[in-house]
Protein backbone atom coordinates (compact mmCIF):
# COMPACT_ATOMS: atom_id res chain seq x y z
CA UNK A 1 0.00 0.00 0.00
CA UNK A 2 2.66 2.46 1.02
CA UNK A 3 4.98 3.51 -1.67
CA UNK A 4 8.33 2.90 -0.12
CA UNK A 5 10.66 3.07 -3.01
CA UNK A 6 14.28 3.21 -2.08
CA UNK A 7 15.14 3.55 1.57
CA UNK A 8 12.83 1.79 4.03
CA UNK A 9 11.84 4.84 6.00
CA UNK A 10 8.20 4.34 6.79
CA UNK A 11 8.42 1.14 8.78
CA UNK A 12 10.87 2.46 11.32
CA UNK A 13 8.90 5.63 12.05
CA UNK A 14 5.90 6.25 14.22
CA UNK A 15 2.86 4.32 13.03
CA UNK A 16 0.53 7.29 13.15
CA UNK A 17 0.94 10.54 11.33
CA UNK A 18 -0.48 12.51 8.52
CA UNK A 19 0.25 12.61 4.90
CA UNK A 20 3.80 13.82 5.13
CA UNK A 21 5.74 13.25 1.99
CA UNK A 22 9.44 13.67 2.42
CA UNK A 23 11.04 14.90 -0.74
CA UNK A 24 14.53 13.73 -1.45
CA UNK A 25 16.29 13.32 -4.75
CA UNK A 26 13.13 13.22 -6.85
CA UNK A 27 11.82 10.43 -4.67
CA UNK A 28 8.73 10.61 -2.50
CA UNK A 29 8.47 8.73 0.74
CA UNK A 30 4.95 8.59 1.92
CA UNK A 31 4.50 7.59 5.52
CA UNK A 32 1.96 4.84 5.79
CA UNK A 33 -1.24 6.08 7.36
CA UNK A 34 -2.72 3.88 10.04
CA UNK A 35 -6.18 4.00 11.50
CA UNK A 36 -6.05 5.69 14.88
CA UNK A 37 -8.85 3.57 16.29
CA UNK A 38 -7.11 0.34 15.33
CA UNK A 39 -3.78 1.43 16.77
CA UNK A 40 -5.18 2.75 20.05
CA UNK A 41 -7.70 -0.11 20.24
CA UNK A 42 -10.68 2.17 20.65
CA UNK A 43 -13.79 0.06 20.13
CA UNK A 44 -16.34 2.58 21.18
CA UNK A 45 -16.72 5.57 18.89
CA UNK A 46 -19.24 7.44 20.97
CA UNK A 47 -21.21 10.47 19.83
CA UNK A 48 -20.80 12.05 23.26
CA UNK A 49 -17.03 12.16 23.02
CA UNK A 50 -16.86 15.60 21.48
CA UNK A 51 -13.15 16.07 22.06
CA UNK A 52 -12.30 12.97 20.08
CA UNK A 53 -14.77 13.69 17.28
CA UNK A 54 -13.40 17.20 16.90
CA UNK A 55 -10.18 15.73 15.56
CA UNK A 56 -12.11 14.28 12.62
CA UNK A 57 -14.00 17.32 11.41
CA UNK A 58 -12.50 20.17 9.46
CA UNK A 59 -12.73 23.82 10.37
CA UNK A 60 -15.95 24.13 8.40
CA UNK A 61 -17.43 21.26 10.35
CA UNK A 62 -17.18 18.73 7.56
CA UNK A 63 -16.22 15.13 8.17
CA UNK A 64 -12.63 14.57 7.09
CA UNK A 65 -12.43 11.88 4.37
CA UNK A 66 -10.54 8.78 5.27
CA UNK A 67 -8.22 9.24 2.35
CA UNK A 68 -6.80 12.11 4.39
CA UNK A 69 -7.24 10.95 7.96
CA UNK A 70 -6.21 7.35 7.28
CA UNK A 71 -9.07 5.84 9.28
CA UNK A 72 -10.02 2.34 8.15
CA UNK A 73 -13.39 1.76 6.51
CA UNK A 74 -15.26 0.08 9.41
CA UNK A 75 -14.13 2.76 11.82
CA UNK A 76 -14.87 5.59 9.42
CA UNK A 77 -18.41 4.26 9.12
CA UNK A 78 -18.91 4.32 12.87
CA UNK A 79 -17.17 7.67 13.11
CA UNK A 80 -19.53 9.15 10.52
CA UNK A 81 -22.54 7.86 12.42
CA UNK A 82 -21.21 9.29 15.67
CA UNK A 83 -20.52 12.70 14.13
CA UNK A 84 -24.00 12.84 12.64
CA UNK A 85 -25.57 11.99 15.98
CA UNK A 86 -23.47 14.61 17.73
CA UNK A 87 -24.58 17.18 15.16
CA UNK A 88 -28.19 16.37 15.83
CA UNK A 89 -27.91 17.22 19.49
CA UNK A 90 -25.87 20.37 18.92
CA UNK A 91 -22.58 18.98 20.21
CA UNK A 92 -21.00 19.54 16.80
CA UNK A 93 -21.91 22.06 14.11
CA UNK A 94 -23.55 21.15 10.82
CA UNK A 95 -21.67 23.98 9.21
CA UNK A 96 -19.27 26.21 11.04
CA UNK A 97 -18.96 29.83 10.04
CA UNK A 98 -15.52 30.88 9.00
CA UNK B 1 -36.63 -4.74 27.32
CA UNK B 2 -34.16 -2.54 25.54
CA UNK B 3 -31.59 -0.12 26.83
CA UNK B 4 -31.88 3.43 25.63
CA UNK B 5 -30.03 6.65 26.10
CA UNK B 6 -31.92 9.91 26.07
CA UNK B 7 -29.89 13.07 25.73
CA UNK B 8 -31.85 16.29 25.89
CA UNK B 9 -31.21 19.99 26.17
CA UNK B 10 -33.14 22.33 28.44
CA UNK B 11 -33.31 26.08 27.96
CA UNK B 12 -30.50 27.96 29.71
CA UNK B 13 -32.95 30.16 31.62
CA UNK B 14 -34.28 27.15 33.51
CA UNK B 15 -33.16 26.97 37.12
CA UNK B 16 -31.43 23.97 38.62
CA UNK B 17 -34.59 22.94 40.48
CA UNK B 18 -36.63 23.03 37.30
CA UNK B 19 -34.13 20.72 35.64
CA UNK B 20 -34.29 18.31 38.58
CA UNK B 21 -38.05 18.45 38.53
CA UNK B 22 -38.18 17.63 34.83
CA UNK B 23 -35.75 14.75 35.23
CA UNK B 24 -37.87 13.44 38.08
CA UNK B 25 -40.97 13.69 35.93
CA UNK B 26 -39.40 11.84 33.01
CA UNK B 27 -38.00 9.16 35.29
CA UNK B 28 -41.47 8.51 36.61
CA UNK B 29 -42.69 8.00 33.04
CA UNK B 30 -40.13 5.24 32.63
CA UNK B 31 -40.69 3.62 36.03
CA UNK B 32 -44.48 3.70 35.75
CA UNK B 33 -44.17 1.68 32.53
CA UNK B 34 -42.20 -0.98 34.45
CA UNK B 35 -38.88 0.27 33.13
CA UNK B 36 -35.82 1.17 35.14
CA UNK B 37 -33.72 4.31 35.12
CA UNK B 38 -30.10 3.20 35.21
CA UNK B 39 -28.23 6.46 35.07
CA UNK B 40 -28.88 10.19 35.21
CA UNK B 41 -26.04 12.45 34.22
CA UNK B 42 -26.24 16.21 34.31
CA UNK B 43 -23.57 17.85 32.22
CA UNK B 44 -24.54 21.32 33.33
CA UNK B 45 -24.68 24.33 31.07
CA UNK B 46 -22.83 23.83 27.80
CA UNK B 47 -22.46 25.93 24.72
CA UNK B 48 -24.41 24.67 21.73
CA UNK B 49 -22.66 24.18 18.42
CA UNK B 50 -25.39 26.18 16.69
CA UNK B 51 -28.43 28.20 17.64
CA UNK B 52 -31.49 26.23 18.64
CA UNK B 53 -34.68 28.22 19.16
CA UNK B 54 -32.56 31.31 19.65
CA UNK B 55 -30.57 29.69 22.46
CA UNK B 56 -26.81 29.56 22.32
CA UNK B 57 -26.38 27.34 25.34
CA UNK B 58 -28.38 24.87 27.33
CA UNK B 59 -28.47 22.35 30.15
CA UNK B 60 -27.58 18.89 28.89
CA UNK B 61 -29.08 15.91 30.67
CA UNK B 62 -28.36 12.29 29.88
CA UNK B 63 -30.84 9.64 30.92
CA UNK B 64 -30.04 5.97 30.54
CA UNK B 65 -32.92 3.58 31.04
CA UNK B 66 -34.21 0.20 30.02
CA UNK B 67 -37.77 -0.03 28.83
CA UNK B 68 -39.90 -1.12 25.93
CA UNK B 69 -40.39 0.80 22.70
CA UNK B 70 -43.82 2.14 23.73
CA UNK B 71 -42.23 3.87 26.68
CA UNK B 72 -39.84 5.65 24.38
CA UNK B 73 -42.74 6.88 22.32
CA UNK B 74 -44.42 8.30 25.39
CA UNK B 75 -41.18 9.81 26.66
CA UNK B 76 -40.51 11.52 23.34
CA UNK B 77 -44.06 12.86 23.29
CA UNK B 78 -43.50 14.34 26.74
CA UNK B 79 -40.25 15.94 25.65
CA UNK B 80 -41.86 17.39 22.57
CA UNK B 81 -44.65 19.08 24.49
CA UNK B 82 -42.39 20.42 27.21
CA UNK B 83 -41.46 23.95 26.26
CA UNK B 84 -38.28 24.00 28.32
CA UNK B 85 -36.78 21.17 26.26
CA UNK B 86 -35.27 22.51 23.07
CA UNK B 87 -33.73 19.34 21.65
CA UNK B 88 -33.57 15.66 22.39
CA UNK B 89 -31.99 12.53 20.98
CA UNK B 90 -32.87 8.93 21.75
CA UNK B 91 -30.36 6.23 21.00
CA UNK B 92 -30.83 2.52 21.47
CA UNK B 93 -27.62 1.22 22.97
CA UNK B 94 -28.17 -2.39 24.03
CA UNK B 95 -26.89 -3.74 20.73
CA UNK B 96 -23.87 -1.46 20.86
CA UNK B 97 -23.12 -2.47 24.43
CA UNK B 98 -23.34 -6.13 23.49
CA UNK B 99 -20.98 -5.60 20.57
CA UNK B 100 -18.48 -3.76 22.75
CA UNK B 101 -18.63 -6.48 25.39
CA UNK B 102 -17.93 -9.10 22.76
CA UNK B 103 -14.99 -7.13 21.44
CA UNK B 104 -13.61 -6.72 24.93
CA UNK B 105 -13.81 -10.44 25.59
CA UNK B 106 -12.10 -11.18 22.31
CA UNK B 107 -9.32 -8.83 23.27
CA UNK B 108 -8.89 -10.49 26.63
CA UNK B 109 -8.85 -13.93 25.11
CA UNK B 110 -6.20 -12.91 22.66
CA UNK B 111 -4.15 -11.25 25.38
CA UNK B 112 -4.25 -14.40 27.49
CA UNK B 113 -3.18 -16.57 24.61
CA UNK B 114 -0.28 -14.29 23.81
CA UNK B 115 0.73 -12.66 27.08
CA UNK B 116 3.08 -10.16 25.63
CA UNK B 117 3.08 -6.42 25.13
CA UNK B 118 2.09 -3.70 27.51
CA UNK B 119 -1.64 -3.55 28.25
CA UNK B 120 -3.50 -0.74 26.57
CA UNK B 121 -3.94 2.31 28.71
CA UNK B 122 -7.59 2.46 29.76
CA UNK B 123 -9.06 5.56 28.24
CA UNK B 124 -11.09 7.75 30.59
CA UNK B 125 -14.80 7.31 30.09
CA UNK B 126 -16.73 9.85 28.09
CA UNK B 127 -18.55 11.10 31.13
CA UNK B 128 -15.34 11.80 32.97
CA UNK B 129 -13.97 13.70 30.04
CA UNK B 130 -17.10 15.79 29.74
CA UNK B 131 -17.00 16.57 33.43
CA UNK B 132 -13.40 17.66 33.17
CA UNK B 133 -14.23 19.77 30.17
CA UNK B 134 -17.05 21.62 31.85
CA UNK B 135 -14.93 22.07 34.95
CA UNK B 136 -12.23 23.68 32.84
CA UNK B 137 -14.73 26.06 31.33
CA UNK B 138 -16.07 27.11 34.66
CA UNK B 139 -12.67 28.02 35.99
Amino acid sequence: MAETKGKPVAASQRPTGGDKAAVGKKQYFRRKKVCRFCVEKIDDINYKDVKMLHAFIGERGKIIPRRISGVCAPHQRRLGDAIKKARNIALLPFAAAL
Amino acid sequence: MRIYEELFIIRPEAAEEEVDQLVEQLSSVVTSASGTVDKVEKWGKRKLAYRVQKCREGHYVLLQFSAGPETVKELERRLRVTDAVIKFLTVRIDQTLRRLEKRRQQREKRARRRPAPAPAVPAPSVAQQMMAETAEKEE
